[in-house]
């Protein structure tokens, strides 16, 4: 049985692999309130890159083009690491 | 992440679908998100072989201190073409994207079939316009100023200016004008304003009007509805052989963020007609 990852668990591979592949070294600690661009200083290029990162960590294939649609369709713009979070939550269980 | 060596830089891409090769080419401090974020790469992956790139100096493609003019980058898009084993693709450019996919529909017409031009500003073409019709600009002066950051009017076009501003700003007046005028990409700015960018992307570097006029590939220029530039737009329509002008409702100058969908449905029929085509140089 394929055990899935629970959102702490999802939350500390998010903060790795931003860590890891990023270069992100944020002064606070990421939390789910913890905003991609507004917080982190990220991009929306370098949301490009981290689902290609994520996609790599967790071994499959993830909607990424819907999450980065709705990201386009947003006045600000801007994502909560708990958004990513709840998507991967629910993507990886199909 | 997938890069390509060309031109001695190692530039950052995406691609997606089988079919027809179609390049995008984002604008002067974009990079190829645009085109996710707008759904482009995905709609047009469904029909074509489609491929968007980090212009040099952009994104997570390499930042050589020079070579950002029009006819540098044009060449830019035919290296990556031949390092990828492209004969012959469609291009589909925005803003200065699209003043580089005309510059290199007119420098190499055996290898690009077609064009998509969306809101390009031509500096041959600047005459033509009134620059203090774009609202969008005024915004974000506004925005700026109240960050303690005084954008010249009559210069609002000048990149360098533009750049040489931001860069004299302390941490704390950095961080009130990122918050002010929403750039999140500001490093990627900052680095931006230390090449030649700002002046290269001004300068004709040969693409003159002339130039422009002797374009014969079929050519979709599409403009906000609320476009600065609809001088442009007109000139292009009565000057190109083979033009197809089109409007996006309720856009100004980034029709692909304001309106994805009025965008990227009137880009994929035109590719989808020319490419269905077996006549060239006929006005469809």
């Amino acid at each position: 049985m394929t055990t899935i990852p629970d959102r702490a668990a999802i939350l500390r591979e998010v903060s790795s692999v931003l860590a890891h592949e990023l270069g992100v070294s944020p002064t606070m600690p990421i939390d789910e309130r913890t905003r991609f661009f507004a917080d982190l200083g990220l991009a929306s290029i370098d949301a490009v890159v981290l689902s290609e990162a994520l996609q790599r960590h967790f071994g499959r294939t993830l909607p990424f083009h819907d999450l980065m649609a709705e990201i386009g369709r947003r006045t600000d713009r801007d994502l909560a690491i708990g958004e990513l979070v709840s998507f991967l939550v629910e993507n990886l269980k199909l | 992440m997938p890069r390509i060596r060309a031109n001695d830089l190692s530039f950052h891409y995406q691609q997606t679908g089988d079919g027809p090769d179609v390049l995008l080419i984002h604008g002067v401090t974009g990079d190829l998100s645009v085109w996710l974020l707008s759904r482009t790469m995905e709609i047009l992956g469904r029909s074509f072989r489609t491929t968007a790139y980090d212009l040099r100096g952009h994104g997570y493609s390499d930042v050589p201190p020079s070579g950002y003019t029009s006819a540098d980058q044009a060449g830019d898009t035919i290296a990556i073409m031949d390092a990828m084993g492209i004969d012959r693709a469609m291009l589909v450019g925005h803003s200065f994207g699209g003043v580089i996919a005309m510059h290199a529909a007119a420098l190499y017409p055996d290898r690009i079939e077609a064009l998509v031009l969306s809101d390009p500003s031509f500096a041959a073409l600047r005459h033509l316009e009134d620059l203090g019709r774009w609202g969008h600009w005024e915004d974000f002066r506004d925005e700026a100023a109240e960050a303690g950051v005084a954008l010249s009017a009559e210069y609002w076009y000048d990149l360098a200016k533009f750049f040489d501003q931001v860069m004299h700003l302390d941490g704390e007046q950095l961080l009130r004008f990122r918050q002010a005028v929403g750039l999140p990409g500001l490093n990627r700015l900052l680095r931006l304003g230390k090449t030649t960018c700002g002046d290269d992307a001004q300068s004709v570097a040969g693409l003159t009007e002339e130039v422009i006029c002797s374009v014969t590939q079929p050519v979709l220029a599409i403009f906000g509805e609320f476009s600065p530039f609809l001088a442009t737009a007109d000139y292009l329509d009565r000057n190109l052989r083979n033009c197809v002008g089109a409007r996006v409702s309720g856009a100004k100058h980034r029709a692909p963020e304001e309106n994805s969908e009025g965008f990227v449905d009137r880009v994929n029929r035109f590719l989808l007609e020319t490419s269905a085509s077996t006549l060239t140089g006929v006005r469809s």
